[in-house]
């Protein structure tokens, strides 16, 4: 299959146009491990010599910049959206895919054509509404928003189209009711499906931004993006200690990309399908 | 009869059931902020109190310098960062998919890895690595390429490019591994039969791979040029609010800024998002056209 299996020239190129892809994307992730430990002059200068300032980074980041909070914050936002997202969108997708009526379909594609609708339009009226129910600088605002997904639903629906409506039928044959279907049977074989929706809303809210740039008004309340960025208004920018937020920040998500690979890509590819 | 039809209602009364959660909550953060949104489409705020002016907003952006300047920025990065992005993309997977054998799965993860991290990640890297006494201008010093720092952040052209940058830092990788499985689907057999008939590699490439490829580039176009829309993470905190002096201003980041910065004109702010929301969708149609027309040749 492959083009050229010499060393010609053509070869020599690609494996350089490669090579340098490959370092372009690496050093980025190189540089902010390394970063932890150096001093902010040396972060900014890319050294990627590892320096001896790791600990006091650490003690800057977690007194002056309360990272352990921001992290807890972040970390209880993002898990309670997966577990009532999966909920919420799993038995969603559940009943529009192996219920059909056509006024379920009419309202499936309602939602679906919201989609294209962008955030920012949305953020006003939402934030008027928070504003009035006095929900403000909670943390259920950036939570509630976030648990239903038309994208998940449809992703989740694409994958209940696999699972054969006649081991249903059975089921009901031998007396089981409708919601002890979708529990104790469908549900255990969705598995992967689950993993997927899980990583995928799991990574769009703990990465989340605007709205919670907009609602996250106390120090107390923040999570590690806000925390992140209003540290790059400072005079002054503690650089290693930025490093260490950075790099915590990023950890849990590449822990799910290496444990995860496959269901991990299966959440950005489903709409391929 | 009779009792099929009642259980069949049973039936349908459970699947409204399942569904229902899912339909309160989009009632409430997705129906009711797009209605309530006509309301304050047509009203103007002064500070806590706010008059109706119908469709004074919309007259109001024709004379809003920022704001027109702000979607022209959407559309710079729109028309050079995607096909630029894309570009890269297919060069990347088609190397992947046929250059190398050894090390292809290191290589493609390596590769995908910056899509790992979030907008604000890569902006606050980015703004650091770009600083003028940052790490890449003084790997060009020191390799001759440039006698002064460049100013990334500083000069109104550059930091339009650093915005380009960063932008196609996170998402090529993202990008080519949807070519790549799309290639990969693509069954081999058609490319037996077009080497037996004489067919070159690049010409295989454009007659067969490109046409077939086609939905999942276009299904990342798409989904990139929405993207690019709603640009807000990078220009606010990278760029620093959209800076200097507005040059990577944004349309999303200037209907923030007005809504929740400068003067808390939500209408005006809401007025400015449906022009967004016109833009997103008439560019979803013009592609989901273009697809439709691929696909019936």
């Amino acid at each position: 299959m492959s083009v050229v299996r010499n060393w010609s020239a053509g070869r020599i190129v690609s494996l350089l146009v490669l090579l340098l892809a490959v370092v372009v994307s690496v050093f980025p992730f190189l540089w902010m491990v390394v970063g932890m430990s150096l001093n902010p002059n040396d972060v900014l200068r890319g050294i990627l010599v590892p320096g001896n300032e790791l600990a006091q980074n650490w003690e800057k980041a977690t007194r002056n910049y309360n990272l352990p909070l921001f992290f807890v914050n972040s970390l209880k936002i993002a898990l309670l959206t997966v577990v009532l997202g999966l909920v919420v969108n799993g038995i969603a997708a559940y009943g529009f895919e192996k219920y059909p009526s056509k006024a379920r379909d009419r309202v499936f594609g309602v939602l679906l054509l919201t989609m294209i609708i962008p955030q920012i339009a949305l953020v006003i009226p939402m934030f008027r509404m928070f504003a009035f129910f006095q929900l403000l600088n909670t943390h259920a605002a950036i939570i509630l928003p976030g648990i239903m997904s038309v994208f998940i639903i449809f992703f989740m629906r694409q994958n209940f189209k696999m699972f054969p409506t006649e081991i249903m039928e059975a089921a009901r044959v031998d007396g089981a009711g409708e919601f002890h279907i979708f529990l104790r049977i469908v549900t255990p074989s969705m598995q992967a499906t689950y993993a997927s929706a899980a990583i995928y809303l799991f990574i769009g809210q703990w990465n989340a931004y605007l709205w919670p740039l907009i609602t996250i008004l106390s120090d107390k309340g923040k999570t590690l993006p806000i925390a992140m960025a209003s540290m790059m208004n400072a005079y002054t920018i503690e650089y290693g200690a930025l490093m260490v937020i950075v790099c915590i920040s990023v950890l849990p998500v590449l822990v799910l990309f290496l444990t995860m690979q496959k269901q991990f890509v299966a959440g950005l590819l489903g709409s391929v399908k | 009869m009779e009792k099929r039809g009642i259980y069949q209602r049973y039936l349908n009364r459970f699947g409204w059931l399942c569904v229902a959660p899912s339909i309160v909550l989009f009632c409430a953060f997705m129906l009711y902020p797009i209605l309530s949104s006509l309301y304050y489409v047509t009203r103007r705020w002064k500070g806590m109190s706010n008059t109706f002016i119908g469709l004074g907003n919309f007259a109001r952006m024709a004379k809003d310098n920022v704001f027109q300047n702000a979607i022209g920025h959407n559309f710079l990065f729109m028309f050079i960062q995607v096909p630029l992005m894309i570009f890269l993309a297919l060069v990347l997977a088609v190397l992947l998919n046929q250059g190398i054998r050894r090390f292809r799965g290191p290589v493609r993860l390596a590769i995908f890895l910056p899509a790992i991290t979030s907008l604000v990640v890569v902006s606050v890297l980015f703004r650091v690595l770009l600083q003028a006494n940052g790490m890449l201008n003084n790997l060009l010093l020191e390799a001759h390429l440039i006698s002064t720092p460049i100013g990334w952040l500083n000069d109104s052209g550059w930091a339009k490019v650093t915005i380009i940058l960063a932008m196609t830092w996170r998402w090529t990788g993202y990008n080519m591994v949807f070519f790549l499985v799309g290639m990969q689907s693509i069954d081999t057999e058609i490319y037996e039969a077009a080497e037996v008939d004489g067919a070159s590699k690049i010409r295989q490439f454009f007659r067969i791979t490109m046409p077939l490829l086609a939905p999942v580039i276009l299904f990342s176009a798409v989904t990139s040029t929405s993207g690019t829309m709603q640009l807000f993470d990078e220009p606010n905190i990278l760029t620093w609010q959209g800076g200097p002096a507005n040059a990577t201003m944004t349309a999303a980041l200037y209907i923030y800024r007005q809504a929740f910065f400068i003067n808390a004109d939500f209408g005006y702010a809401t007025a400015m998002s449906y022009i967004v929301v016109l833009i997103s969708g008439v560019f979803a149609i013009v592609q989901m056209r273009l697809l439709g027309d691929r696909r019936s040749k």
